[in-house]
């Protein structure tokens, strides 16, 4: 395609360069320009450029212009333009790099890898210590909720639990049905290969009892409704409508977060209990299916194997996997600063931290139980 | 001077709910038009109409010789700053400018890098190209949506309250800004806003919405208007009189 501009070379003293623009200098044609100015002037000291032909200078070419001296003098070169009338010496004033503060050049910011870990663990350590506070403000919050329980919201409480447990109760039944069912045959492939089929119900109903169903469940409470209450509370923090609630005399605590914590207190065990049920099922449909094992004789070792004491240890993991995710979801939301892409990264890193912190805590239960040989 | 946007016979609104109805108006080339009126008057609907955001009722709407809006498949022909500015947060202000280049034009990343820094320093905010708009005031967004804006070239500017929410020397700062773009780089300006000292400061001409009427009550130069009008509405309007003492 043929330019709209013309770049021609005139008579010049020696050791200087005279360049001729003509045309017109658009956008368009921007990429040529800057290719055939640049390309002229390069490795050439002092350019005038005459632009007393250029019958039209888009803002654009004027910055591209205005660019290709700056780049000139940096090489140690001095490039002028000369002749510009009207609108295009109006236009070359207002993006000439001599105008006020010099050009600067474009240099992003780029910390590097040791400043990266310097900032992550500083984040770490921060987000850390701000949880640890905000569970000390939560403390004091339910003591106080305890003493006036007028002061606590929980006109949401219904909603909370509707969409924290009834609409989340599906995903978490079929996901603890083929853990349990995923579990059952390869352990019943193992078991088969020494004769142990009838252990199968030990293994599936002691594993999802006291470590899947609960770890499962809260996983996928973390995803629903931890990921929910992060961006939400994010949203409410970044439009100030947190700010506003202070305002009026409520504690984001008691009106935001108690009611949050207990929905999810109240919901995470029962939804681990049914976890569990469905969990062992699944064991049980591969008992049938796969070990031709009449049902009533897996459900008899499951009687025999799983105690309530099992069911106990993993509906106190629930608990506090509920705690763990309510408070920190909350408080990364609560924390939110930046708009839309902080609520996005306080939404991930409350999901990060909750999983982290499920498994952690997951594995300090664990220990303490086997301690305690509950 | 030559007509740029023609409007006839428009009616804006929501489901058959109309905002405005059968407006008419003409835009001149390299002129600074302002659409007014007070809340729920119908500014920003109209504003939407015109960019092409949202289908008009009935009526039209004429760009002449920039092209039409909406085209999916053409380089936008107008630039719009928003209200709020609408930068991309999770990009610096120069990425925000450098979009629109990447996408319409085949400049070499040097060269857009170079347009983009000229548009950000056009409007003052060279130095914090490199920064997100977390980092950065209310105006400097204002003035970087700007920046964006303008980084086609576009002949023609809609500016959705650009003074909204800035303190009186920010807005002052923005109201040379678009007198400098109009008178200095000719770029014809379409501004819905209802800020006096904005509206006395820089509009060559415009009309005065009314939600009672849903249309145009006035038109005309602003000062004229605020001088000379008899119509007790615009008198309310200009003179910052409530509805009870008009």
């Amino acid at each position: 395609m043929q330019a709209s501009f013309t770049l021609t070379r005139e008579p010049a003293a020696a050791g200087s360069l005279r360049l001729r623009l003509g045309g017109a200098l658009t956008l368009r044609d921007g990429a040529r320009l800057w290719r055939d100015l640049g390309a002229a002037v390069r490795g050439h000291g002092d350019v005038e450029v005459d632009l007393a032909a250029v019958d039209r200078l888009e803002g654009g070419a004027a910055a591209l212009l205005a660019a290709t001296a700056m780049q000139h003098a940096e090489r140690g070169g001095v490039l002028r333009y000369t002749g510009a009338q009207g609108d295009a010496a109006r236009l070359l004033e207002l993006y000439d790099c001599g105008r006020g503060d010099p050009c600067e050049r474009s240099q992003p910011r780029q910390p590097g890898l040791l400043s990266d870990i310097g900032t992550f663990a500083h984040t770490a350590v921060g987000t850390t210590r701000a949880i640890l506070a905000f569970v000390g403000d939560l403390v004091v919050g339910v003591v106080q909720a305890v003493r006036r329980p007028r002061t606590v919201h929980l006109g949401d409480l219904g909603v909370l639990i509707e969409r924290a447990g009834t609409d989340g109760m599906p995903i978490v039944l079929l996901i603890n049905f083929l853990v349990g069912a995923i579990l059952g045959l390869q352990g019943a492939i193992q078991l088969h290969r020494f004769g142990g089929d009838p252990f199968l119900a030990n293994l599936v109903g002691l594993s999802v009892v006291r470590e899947l169903g609960p770890l499962m469940t809260a996983i996928l409470v973390t995803g629903r409704s931890g990921a929910a209450y992060a961006a939400e509370l994010g949203t409410m923090t970044v439009n100030e409508e947190v700010d506003a609630l202070r305002t009026l005399g409520q504690d984001p605590q008691r009106f935001l977060v108690f009611p949050r914590v207990l929905t999810l207190v109240l919901v995470v065990p029962v939804l681990t209990l049914l976890g569990d049920l469905i969990g062992s099922l699944g064991g049980l449909a591969i008992a049938v299916t796969y070990l031709d094992q009449p049902s009533i004789v897996y459900l008899q070792a499951m009687q025999l194997a799983v105690g309530l004491g099992d069911v106990g240890t993993g509906l106190l993991k629930s608990v506090a996997f509920a705690i763990a995710i309510g408070l920190i979801a909350c408080q990364r939301g609560l924390s939110t600063s930046g708009g839309a892409v902080g609520v996005g990264r306080a939404t991930t890193s409350a999901v990060v931290v909750v999983l982290f912190t499920l498994v952690a805590l997951d594995a300090v239960f664990t220990w303490i139980f086997t301690l305690l040989d509950w | 001077m030559a007509r740029v946007l023609a409007v006839r016979d428009l009616s804006v609104g929501y489901d058959d709910d109309p905002v405005l109805e059968e407006i008419a108006f003409d835009v001149q080339r390299g002129q600074v038009f302002a659409v007014l009126g007070g809340s729920g008057s119908g500014k920003s609907t109209l504003l939407r109409t015109l960019i092409g955001l949202q289908q008009p009722l009935h009526g039209r709407v004429h760009f002449t010789g920039i092209g039409t809006p909406a085209q999916a498949m053409a380089p936008p022909q107008f630039g719009v700053v928003f209200q709020s500015a609408a930068l991309f947060g999770s990009s610096t202000l120069l990425q925000n400018v450098l979009l629109p280049l990447q996408k319409w034009t085949d400049l070499p990343p040097a060269a857009a890098t170079a347009v983009a820094m000229g548009r950000l320093r056009l409007v003052g905010l060279e130095r914090f190209a490199h920064h997100l708009p977390s980092e950065v005031s209310g105006g400097m967004k204002k003035r970087a949506g700007i920046a964006r804006a303008l980084a086609l070239d576009p002949p023609m500017l809609f500016l959705d309250e650009p003074s909204a929410g800035l303190d009186p020397v920010t807005s002052a700062e923005l109201d040379e800004l678009i007198l400098t773009l109009a008178r200095r780089l000719g770029v014809t300006i379409v501004l819905v806003t209802h800020e006096l000292p904005t509206i006395l400061h820089v509009a060559d001409q415009c009309i005065l919405l009314d939600r009672g009427v849903r249309g145009i009550i006035a038109r005309g130069a602003p000062r004229d208007l605020a001088e000379r009008s008899t119509d007790a509405r615009v008198q309310a309007f200009f003179h910052r009189q409530t509805s009870r003492l008009a």
